[in-house]
């Protein structure tokens, strides 16, 4: 009788949760380890990679930072970035607003069109990229670097965007216009402060996926447009020193607070849906 | 009266709004808002696309490409890799999304920052970490030989298993989200009718939430395929000569033959494959009633 309560927990016993638990946690340690171990590594007091540290240094960090190799690799990550998120930003939020409610012939294709870039593989990119940058004479800086990111990046943007335009009601719109605002007034009053959260979302999504890209950076790098990435893949496969781990380490600082970003975001607005804009 | 009046507010001259008079204005404001997007595509996503495509179709590239017995192997190290780490990441995706379904808002949103964690986090850090753990001298090699299963470090690393553990590490976030929202979407009072019906809590699982979830598990297990098959970084960093996938072979093509016309065939091939799978799994997600996704 008391069973019928709707407050009833999940339909299944406690047992079974503690089971459930169990064989998890090592699923979870599986999951977070990995993660977990970087920045110790990168603050070991030893020449060597090892976990766990020998001792607590800021040895390695100081040579990562004294090294002027990593530190332009720094600057050309994030230089990539900063186009990839301006971009990115403009381009997905016009997008979002453009679509938002409006249906026409070839929508599907245009939104199609949106979100191909998710689809198609990094590395197809790449060599598209790679030909395509050398064909037009644009090669050995940061700028097609980052053009290419904006172009993985701003379908997460229209995302976002979208997501948080699926509260607006069109007929705000409407009534704006009606009222006599302009199209101007229109995206600054109406839109600009429902997309907000959508667009400081895209921006982060966007920068991340810059950020952290790989294959299209190998592809078109050169002594003057190394990234980050593109400097660890090198280095790696010879050996795994210090100042891979620092950078590392850089790498998951910055991913951290972009992911505590999201959960207070999230948690300020009850919609875990929210955290990945998947779509593929 | 009423219509007096509205007729004084309007001003002389200007048309109704919602009429064919008002609507231009509407027409072009919108069609600036989607110019710079499909401009940019054109651009810098179609172009390049379609030079790609259109370079694959010199030099007899596919004939030459797909006799290429190195293509061949690294077309079945792709197929296999991917499976393997499909078959892994959906199990323990299936435990993860288990998990957070049965926990409270609270603890759910944390855990969900656990999942998230790695999906943030760049491949090649994550790559790093477990190269850090399964080499000779690491952590998971001293625990095996401390609690005694052998007396000599094991080659952890730089093979097949290593590429898997890597992967499967990189693909779990994508298997949860799936698995978890076809979970969620499971009606509560079917355990609860079940359960006053005698039922045990084993067949309650096997008979109603595992079928119920299927839809969910195989659009997790399509996604997580179609991501495995591009896979670049990983088999070279954690895998050894004999593990190279398909995007490592475009790679050699490329940088180190400089055929073009025979990467750019083989990159034709990956990606029809691929929206083969992206088509099938839209279909899949459309017949589980999930909209999380595109």
């Amino acid at each position: 009788m008391k069973r019928s309560k709707t407050t009833s927990p999940r339909p299944q016993g406690r047992a079974q949760g503690r089971a459930l638990a169990l064989l998890s946690l090592p699923v979870f340690a599986f999951l977070v380890i990995p993660t977990a171990i970087v920045v110790p590594v990168a603050l070991n007091d030893s020449r060597y990679i090892t976990f766990p540290p020998e001792g607590v240094s800021l040895a390695a960090v100081q040579g990562f930072f004294e090294d002027h190799a990593w530190t332009t690799a720094l600057s050309a990550s994030l230089q990539a970035a900063a186009i990839a998120v301006v971009l990115g930003v403009l381009l997905g939020a016009t997008a979002a607003i453009g679509l938002h409610g409006r249906k026409f012939p070839g929508q599907p294709a245009v939104v199609g069109l949106i979100l191909a870039p998710m689809i198609v593989p990094t590395v197809v990119l790449a060599l598209a990229f790679y030909q395509f940058f050398i064909s037009v004479g644009m090669v050995g800086s940061i700028i097609p670097i980052g053009l290419a990111h904006a172009v993985i990046a701003t379908p997460y943007v229209y995302l976002t965007t979208r997501a948080s335009l699926a509260g607006l009601n069109p007929a705000l719109v409407r009534s704006a216009q009606s009222l006599g605002a302009g199209a101007l007034s229109i995206l600054r009053h109406v839109y600009l402060p429902v997309i907000l959260p959508g667009l400081v979302s895209g921006a982060l999504f966007a920068f991340s996926v810059s950020i952290d890209e790989t294959v299209m950076s190998l592809f078109m790098q050169s002594p003057s447009a190394t990234t980050l990435p593109v400097k660890m893949f090198t280095d790696i496969q010879f050996n795994l020193t210090p100042k891979i781990a620092v950078s590392s380490a850089v790498l998951v600082t910055v991913a951290t607070v972009g992911l505590l970003l999201q959960v207070i975001y999230v948690l300020r607005r009850r919609s875990t849906a929210r955290m990945l804009p998947l779509a593929v | 009266m009423s219509q007096t009046t509205l007729e004084r507010v309007r001003p002389a001259g200007r048309p109704t709004p919602g009429t064919s008079g008002g609507r231009p204005r509407r027409r072009s404001g919108w069609w600036l808002l989607l110019a710079p997007i499909l401009a940019f595509d054109a651009l810098l996503f179609l172009t390049p696309l379609g030079k790609l495509v259109g370079s694959s179709f010199s030099d007899n590239a596919y004939q030459r490409v797909l006799s290429d017995p190195l293509v061949l192997r690294s077309l079945a190290n792709t197929l296999t890799i991917s499976l393997a780490s499909t078959v892994v990441t959906v199990l323990l995706g299936y435990v993860i999304a288990l998990v957070l379904w049965r926990s409270g808002t609270v603890m759910r949103v944390v855990l969900f920052a656990v999942v998230l964690l790695p999906f943030w986090t760049g491949i090649l850090v994550k790559n790093f970490a477990w190269a850090v753990l399964l080499q000779d001298n690491g952590v998971v090699n001293s625990i095996l030989q401390a609690i005694g299963l052998t007396d000599h470090p094991i080659e952890l690393l730089h093979n097949r298993f290593a590429v898997i553990v890597g992967m499967v590490h990189c693909l779990l976030p994508y298997a949860v989200f799936p698995i978890f929202s076809s979970l969620a979407s499971i009606d509560d009072r079917l355990a609860l009718a079940a359960r006053s019906l005698g039922a045990r809590e084993i067949s309650i699982f096997r008979r109603i939430i595992l079928p119920l979830s299927a839809p969910g598990v195989s659009a997790a297990g399509l996604l997580v395929f179609i991501i495995s098959t591009g896979f670049f970084i990983t088999p070279v960093v954690m895998g050894g000569p004999g593990d190279m996938m398909i995007a490592n072979q475009i790679d050699y093509y490329a940088r180190q033959l400089t055929d073009f016309s025979g990467a750019a065939a083989l990159a034709v091939v990956l990606t029809v494959l691929v929206s083969i799978l992206v088509a099938v799994y839209q279909r899949v997600l459309k017949a589980g009633g999930q909209h999380e996704a595109l």
